[in-house]
């Protein structure tokens, strides 16, 4: 049973990533197929690792050591690359990588598993406490955490992206942690704010938003709406069923990340309507499985950690199609498990790992449930996955 | 309990809007994407043709005159970094070449793509292709080359910038020489390369320009150019133009006039009249040559022969205008002549006097007279009317025998060659008729094309070739031509052996709408054409002086004219008769 949900948790997707990057083959030699394959196989490692090895207990001890590790990654990479040290990889201006040869390393990544396990034990304990809502005991701390996390992220990485997720996973966390709900609206209501300042004030984040804004009003295709443009393009030229594999002309240079945050719209060029209505059928089918795990996980840490690799992962795939389909201003937030890049499909496979392990601690009863529901999902998947390599 | 349910329907929600934002895009929207997509990846790009070279004859063999190079232009991107390996490269390998200030290109922000070299031939190209500097590329373009300068170029002409060939053969057989460029219709990546994706791709080769060799022999070209420039420079003559054509055949292997230009150069002429084919394009008045014409339209009539007489006053009042004689000498005037005199004298009473014959009527010019004249000048002899060469020609006009005011006074000036509008190839192709036993041949100039090394006939429409007058009226004329230099003959200028004929034309030019009756401008005309005096005639030669405000008489243009027929013999090796 546990073996179904790591077909749709891992291989169904993964299988169509192999698949997606096969035609990064058609303009760049075998690279991005075997640099993906060296991703997914070491995802597939790290999700066995999290399911069968790494008790999350042992995790939830180390929360803190984690989350400390994590924020000084991010923290020595801010300074490599103030230092201008070859270690630090930047692209267009914004490192974010730091640089080990042949690989590299995406410390933002870790920073979102690190915040996930840290909010659940914190959360969890404050919660026992009874200190959840007052001000010294819980938010002090809290803002403290996740100010520093987001501040790395946003103004050391300038990366968007992983701050939107971040920001998820703290709000995921937080709604089941037992918030008050009239504090929680207040935070919420803050956040977006400051949300909304950063983004008035910074005109790197308003062009996005103008080249949004202009392309679903129709207007004349300029440099900035050109990649939202492009991937709506790619995605209505497939139609009901798609170009077919190898035929995408987007990827051949049009759609700008091709392969990393505009895989959708590629996916969307070459398996039509149906292709993409399956992919999200199957994230659907994962988080819906996640919910219903926390559901039936007593309230606790557990519970909250697998509310943060929910809000995670379904941050990531709403954002990243929404997006790409126009309807929220592009934020450079990779599609979770189809995305060109190891890092992030490591973590995030690691997590899901995590979840299935939390998963078997479940009542027996609820188990046998669980089952019949998968297996619907794995037939379709397995036929899906089939008719797209024939 | 509830806040899961928050979130599970938050999920709904967002996968709800994501599919129906799907649908909408990938099923409704679809066409209006793939018309867009069409747009952004569909590559029209046109295979340029290459365009056919040009040849003249070498005793028997083609030789090219007009070729193709393979140059190359070099194109840089201005934003580069390598800014100075750019401009040592440059200077080093082409630097005749460069078209642009590098250091000012480099100074224009935001500048991607600059062309600041052109015409770079291949070695040079090579160099610098090897020296692999990024940001600079090569694109292969074709140059025409024009490796005898300034030879011909009136009759060759240019092709411009555009590749579309201009004047002269260039211009005539543009569309034979430039062929048709090929299409290709095809999906392409961002950098519009082709990819072989996509159902509708379509690609057309082109068909390459034919190779054409003219009947212009090189060497007679070149030698009639370096004669020209000689008597230029000897006379108070500006401007030369000179035909040699086979009568028999009506094949042109000499067609050239001077000033010209170097076509390679073609932007450099200071006068843009340069580029005109004189021989083809410009009609003028002939003068006295006509007289062979006129002679000719009244003796295959059955209205006079050469030994007719007339009354020789000197001149003619017709419509009330005095038409005078240029020879006024005692010996002549006041008498009784010949037709044969008249045409020796070139008396212009005579070829009036043929016109009232030839009218019937002695006494005066009558409408039927009128009209036979008509007949032979513009049905017969074709003047005033574009010959079919393979070149740009002019018309010219004959006026009509019977409409308008001064019919017989402007009747009577057009049996001398003037009132009339010829271009040098209509005059001389009439007078190949009035030589060669009475055929009208439409000239040509195509030998045909160049295929795989053998010379395919060139395939005309509409050629005439029809006798017009009878081959004893041809033989009178032909008597009469050579009697009109039996004086040059005994002085021993034409060479013994070979029957030498021929008629000089000397023109008042029309100043402020009348003939300038001063006779300080003139243009000088003579024809003439060169033989074995026992056989046919082979060469007609027609040469034309001018220059403006200058008294260029057709005595002048004989002496040219005789250059040029002593070149012919020499240089084609014509044998003398007995």
């Amino acid at each position: 049973m546990a073996l179904g949900l790591i077909v749709i948790y891992a291989i169904g997707p993964m299988r169509a990533n192999v698949l997606n990057s096969t035609y990064g083959t058609d303009y760049d030699a075998n690279y991005f197929f075997l640099g993906q394959l060296r991703s997914v196989a070491l995802a597939l490692i790290a999700f066995f690792l999290a399911f069968k090895v790494v008790p999350y207990k042992y995790l939830q001890k180390s929360a803190k050591f984690l989350i400390i590790i994590a924020l000084l990654m991010s923290g020595i990479l801010w300074i490599l690359a103030l230092s201008g040290s070859s270690l630090a990889k930047c692209e267009l201006g914004e490192c974010r990588w730091y640089n080990f040869g042949p690989v590299s390393f995406q410390p933002a990544e870790f920073l979102k598993l690190a915040l996930v396990i840290y909010l659940a034990d914190f959360l969890a304990r404050k919660r026992e406490a009874g200190d959840i809502g007052k001000l010294k005991e819980f938010w002090l701390p809290l803002a403290i955490v996740c100010g520093a996390s987001l501040f790395l992220v946003v103004i050391a990485q300038g990366d968007l992206g992983s701050s939107v997720t971040l920001m998820a996973i703290i709000f995921g966390t937080l709604l089941v942690a037992g918030v008050p709900a009239k504090q929680y609206l207040i935070m919420l209501a803050l956040i977006l704010a400051v949300s909304v300042g950063a983004i008035a004030t910074s005109s790197h984040r308003m062009e996005r938003i103008h080249a949004w804004l202009d392309t679903i009003s129709g207007a004349e295709v300029t440099d900035s709406t050109y990649h939202i443009e492009n991937a709506m393009l790619a995605i209505g030229t497939g139609g009901f069923f798609g170009v077919g594999i190898g035929n995408s002309v987007q990827a051949t240079g049009y759609l700008p990340e091709s392969i990393n945050d505009s895989v959708f719209a590629i996916m969307g060029e070459t398996f039509g309507f149906v292709g993409l209505f399956l992919i999200l059928a199957v994230f659907g089918a994962v988080l819906f499985r996640m919910l219903k795990v926390a559901e039936h996980t007593a309230p606790g840490d557990e519970r909250i950690f697998i509310i943060g690799v929910f809000s995670w992962m379904l941050v990531q795939v709403a954002v990243n199609i929404m997006a790409m389909t126009g309807l929220v201003p592009v934020t450079g937030v990779t599609l979770p498990l189809l995305s060109y890049g190891g890092t992030s499909m490591v973590f995030i496979s690691f997590a899901i790992g995590l979840v299935l392990q939390l998963s078997c601690y479940t009542s027996r009863e609820v188990i046998k449930n669980e089952d019949i529901s998968s297996r619907r999902g794995v037939g379709g998947t397995h036929h899906s996955s089939r008719r797209r390599r024939a | 309990m509830s806040r899961i349910k928050i979130l599970k329907s938050l999920t709904f929600a967002a996968l709800a809007i994501i599919a129906v934002r799907l649908f909408f895009i990938q099923i409704i929207e679809h066409d209006t994407w793939v018309a867009k997509a069409n747009d952004q990846h569909t590559l029209l790009e046109t295979i340029t043709a290459k365009r056919g070279e040009i040849y003249m004859m070498d005793e028997n063999e083609p030789v090219k005159v007009v070729l193709n190079q393979t140059v190359y232009q070099i194109i840089i991107d201005p934003a580069t970094t390598d800014k100075e390996q750019i401009k040592t490269a440059l200077e080093k390998y082409a630097k005749e070449y460069i078209t642009a200030d590098l250091d000012e290109i480099y100074n224009i922000e935001g500048l991607r793509y600059y062309i600041v070299a052109r015409n770079v031939p291949y070695s040079n190209a090579v160099k610098i292709a090897e020296a692999e500097i990024s940001s600079v590329w090569l694109k292969e373009g074709n140059r025409r080359v024009y490796p005898e300068g300034e030879m011909g170029s009136t009759l060759l002409g240019f092709v411009n910038a555009d590749g579309v060939g201009q004047y002269g053969v260039e211009g005539s057989l543009n569309k034979l020489l430039s062929g048709k460029d090929g299409l290709l219709k095809t999906t392409a990546d961002i950098n519009k390369v082709a990819l072989s994706i996509g159902n509708d791709n379509v690609k057309i080769p082109a068909e390459n320009g034919k190779d054409v060799v003219l009947s212009v022999d090189r060497g007679l070209e070149k030698g009639a150019e370096e004669i020209m420039a000689d008597y230029i420079n000897h006379s108070a003559a500006t401007h030369a133009a000179t035909l040699i054509m086979n009568p028999n055949t009506g094949e042109v292997i000499a067609m050239t006039s001077l000033p010209s230009y170097n076509p390679g150069d073609y932007g450099r002429v200071d006068d843009a009249s340069a580029y005109i084919n004189q021989v083809t394009e410009v009609p003028y008045e002939p003068a006295s040559i006509c007289k062979s014409f006129t002679f000719s339209a009244a003796i295959n009539e059955g209205k006079m022969t050469s030994e007719t007489t007339y009354y020789n006053k000197g001149y003619e009042i017709i419509d009330g205008w005095k038409i005078r004689n240029a020879a006024q000498n005692a010996s002549i005037t006041n008498r009784e002549l010949t037709m044969k005199t008249a045409l020796y004298w070139s008396l212009n009473t005579g070829s009036i006097y043929a016109l009232k014959l030839l009218g019937d009527n002695p006494d005066g010019i009558t409408q039927v007279g009128r009209e036979r004249l008509y007949d032979y000048y513009h049905n017969k002899f074709r003047l005033g009317r574009a010959t079919g060469i393979e070149l740009i020609e002019a018309d010219g006009y004959i006026e009509d025998p019977n409409e308008g005011w001064g019919r017989d006074s402007t009747y009577a000036n057009m049996t001398f060659g003037q009132n009339l509008g010829v271009t040098m190839i209509q005059t001389a192709t009439a007078f190949s008729a009035v030589i060669n036993g009475g055929y009208y041949r439409t000239p040509t100039i195509v030998k045909g094309t160049l295929e795989n090394g053998t010379i395919v006939p060139f395939e005309r429409k509409d050629t005439v070739s029809e006798q017009i007058i009878s081959s004893d009226t041809s033989a009178t004329m032909r008597d009469m031509l050579i009697n009109n230099r039996s004086y040059r003959a005994r002085l021993g200028i034409d060479r013994y052996g070979y029957n030498i004929g021929g008629k000089s034309g000397t023109a008042q030019v029309i100043v402020d709408g009348s003939y300038d009756d001063t006779m300080s401008n003139l243009v000088g005309s003579y024809i003439g054409f060169v033989g074995p005096n026992t056989e046919m005639p082979e060469y007609v030669i027609m040469v034309k002086i001018w220059g403006e405000g200058e008294a260029l008489s057709g005595e002048k243009a004989m002496t040219l004219f005789e250059s040029m027929a002593n070149f012919t013999i020499d240089y084609l090796k014509i044998k003398p008769g007995v």
